[in-house]
């Protein structure tokens, strides 16, 4: 998998680029939107992320150029800017996705890999971490075989967890996931569920499967050693 | 009346130099009259006298003293005339006297006699029970060159039946003007300082929202004009600043979104690796928190700036705001049970309004937060949504701490804390009751606290219900 990556701010470019390298991907970076247009004509990537805010030849317009010469390579648009007409505006210019900085880099590979599962993907509609099951079809949680009851709230949370095994969210990942916007800022919320839930899903069992980076936010961890 | 505004002051000093002069004149006017007409009478009875003792008393010697007098009443008949006449010798001997005039006005016997000796003056007033006498002296000397003194004279009566028909005219003339002149001055003033009461009231009605109105200007050419057209340009500039600044909270929480990115990047990966000491990692922590929370006051402060540039909201929608409040205390309970607070809500059915549904929500999830924040274990927090005529009305009360009276002011200011250490450790941004208060703004809703120290808090606010479900009963 091949992918451009164009964005302006040197440090924020390298962290990306580390991080989606990180998950094995082969990462071009450009700079501004003039070599950005460039290695975009000169190469089919599998996907594209921009920042909108670029030297030379604006984001925007760099978007227009890429959706004329190709209309099927996803855009993933990276800004600072979240003002929702632009927004529209942006998604009807053909973006495929946005995210807003300050963004968390889970979120950006989570985007990532959504927009690149695109299409026809089978997934298994059992989640397993270790010895804990979430069927999502059901919504039936188990752990050593044995059931849980969560109420609808844990359950999505605990599902969006499992979703992504040794990966960890940030609070307002989960706020934006689990919750809505209208939560933004009440990151306690999470905590107060996520105690919940480890008193449901860890306290009877040896072994602890939700992990808390502090700082950071809370994940499963994805093999049972510890 | 307001004695104080300028409409009745102007008047007032209008009316009051109006009536010094007026009466001013009226009494120039009066003293001036007495003395024409006095001057006039006396002028008369001078040229009168002047005769008989010209005709008369220069020939007395011919036909005696008595002819001369037969002749002088014949002539002159003095009682018809209501004259008066004496003729003197100047020792002071009286020749001869009118009789009392016919209209009675005076009695010649009581006028005083000519002391001997007197200079033949202009004339002088005698007064007399009945009323004055003007007369008027001459001197005349007889062909036998006996000495002789003419006196006539007439009654000034008719002279101050005038002049008092001139002192009533006065009277009540005189305030009649000054009314007249009063009430006309009254509108004149009112008109002229009306555009002062219109500017007065436009600039009232303009607010930080709404600064891009401006007064009404009338070409009038006068000081009122350029009184508008500079407190316009005043507004401008006002309105400069004030954008300046909501542009720079803009531009600054826009530009500081970079660096977080990046520094809350590096710490993540950084925090992530398993290899790293304890200490480290709990610092490391500790850093991203307070990361963490710089990005939500730079969110809040985006979030503010932007509901303050008058953004359009993302949707506007009908919804019931009774279910909004039902599902969100709902979904915070657990929130609240945490901190052993117990949420009631208690909402009746159907209070539709029209808005965006995400940010009202989050007026509920901000009010709901703070009040569980600042509500002990064991307390009470009541939510309740009800109609209260075209009015939706949304109460969220606590059995809390309380906000002292001398900050209630303030809690929907930015930043704004009760006292410093109270709500920092809540991790609160600071900004969350100036957001709602924002949103309400943005809605056309007004909010207001009532709090007692100790006993608790109440956030009320007051939105118009959307339009036709306003006329449903309810």
């Amino acid at each position: 998998m091949r992918m451009l990556l164009v964005e302006d701010e040197k440090k924020v470019s390298e962290l990306v680029a580390r991080a989606l390298r990180a998950e094995r991907y082969a990462v071009d970076v450009a700079g501004d939107g003039q070599s950005g247009w460039e290695l975009a004509e000169a190469y089919d990537y599998d996907l594209i992320i921009l920042d909108l805010m670029l030297p030379a030849l604006s984001g925007a317009e760099l978007l227009r150029r890429i959706r004329r010469k190709n209309q099927q390579v996803p855009i993933l648009i990276l800004t600072a800017r979240d003002a929702t007409e632009e927004k529209v505006r942006n998604f009807e210019a053909g973006a495929d996705d946005y995210l807003t900085k300050p963004f968390a880099f889970a979120e950006l590979i989570m985007r990532v890999k959504a927009l690149l599962r695109r299409g026809p993907v089978t997934r298994s509609s059992v989640l397993r971490v270790a010895d804990l099951e979430v069927d999502r079809f059901t919504q039936q949680v188990r752990r050593a075989g044995r059931k849980i009851e969560l109420t609808p709230k844990e359950y999505a949370l605990l599902e969006y967890l499992a979703a992504n095994p040794g990966r960890v969210f940030s609070r307002t990942m989960i706020i934006e996931h689990v919750w809505d916007q209208s939560f933004e800022g009440l990151t306690n919320i999470v905590d107060v569920y996520v105690r919940h839930l480890r008193t449901k899903v860890d306290d009877p069992f040896p072994v602890k499967l939700i992990r808390t980076v502090r700082g950071v936010g809370y994940g499963l961890v994805e093999s049972a050693e510890g | 009346m307001n004695t104080r505004s300028l409409s009745f002051r102007l008047v007032a000093w209008y009316a009051g130099v109006l009536t010094i002069v007026f009466v001013l004149l009226g009494v120039l006017t009066f003293f001036f009259l007495r003395h024409y007409l006095e001057a006039n009478l006396l002028d008369t009875q001078a040229r009168r006298a002047r005769q008989i003792a010209d005709t008369l008393v220069a020939h007395a010697s011919r036909g005696g003293e008595g002819a001369m007098l037969t002749q002088v009443e014949n002539l002159y008949s003095p009682e018809a005339n209501d004259r008066f006449i004496r003729i003197t010798h100047t020792d002071g001997t009286v020749v001869y006297t009118s009789g009392a005039p016919l209209d009675g006005r005076f009695n010649p016997q009581q006028v005083p006699a000519r002391a001997a000796g007197d200079d033949v003056g202009p004339g002088h007033k005698v007064r007399l029970p009945g009323g004055s006498l003007l007369i008027a002296a001459r001197g005349a000397t007889g062909t036998d060159g006996t000495r002789y003194l003419v006196e006539v004279g007439a009654s000034g009566a008719s002279t101050e039946a005038t002049l008092t028909r001139v002192l009533v005219m006065l009277a009540v003339g005189l305030p009649i003007a000054v009314c007249v002149a009063v009430a006309g001055g009254f509108v004149l003033v009112r008109r002229a300082l009306e555009p002062v009461e219109r500017i007065a009231r436009k600039a009232e009605e303009i607010t930080q929202h709404s600064l891009s109105e401006r007064l009404p200007v009338v070409r009038s050419g006068d000081e009122l004009e350029r009184l508008s057209v500079s407190l316009n340009h005043m507004i401008s500039r006002l309105e400069e600043a004030i954008h300046g600044s909501k542009q720079f909270v803009a531009d600054a929480s826009h530009e500081l979104r970079t660096p977080l990115t990046v520094m809350r990047g590096e710490l993540e990966s950084l925090a992530q690796d398993g290899q790293l000491k304890r200490e480290t990692r709990e610092a490391l922590g500790s850093v991203l928190e307070e990361v963490e929370r710089l990005g939500d006051i730079v969110e809040g402060l985006f979030a503010l700036s932007r509901l303050d540039a008058g953004e359009a909201p993302a949707e506007w929608v009908r919804f019931d705001l009774a279910e909004l409040a039902a599902t969100t205390a709902d979904q915070m309970s657990l929130l609240a049970e945490d901190k052993q607070v117990s949420v009631a809500c208690e909402s009746s059915r159907d209070v539709t309004v029209a808005g965006d549904r995400a940010r009202l929500k989050q007026v509920v999830v901000n009010l709901l937060d703070n009040a569980i924040k600042y509500t002990p274990s064991g307390g009470h927090i009541a939510l309740s949504v009800r109609r209260e005529g075209a009015y939706a009305v949304l109460d969220v009360t606590d059995n809390g701490i309380g906000i002292p009276a001398e900050a209630l002011p303030h809690v929907f200011k930015r930043f704004f804390r009760v006292d410093g250490s109270r709500s920092r450790e809540q991790g609160g941004a600071g900004l969350g009751l100036s957001i709602v208060k924002s949103i309400c703004s943005a809605h056309g809703a007004v909010i207001e606290v009532m709090s007692a120290p100790g006993r608790g808090s109440t956030f009320r606010i007051k939105q118009p219900l959307a339009r036709d479900a306003a006329a449903r009963p309810s």
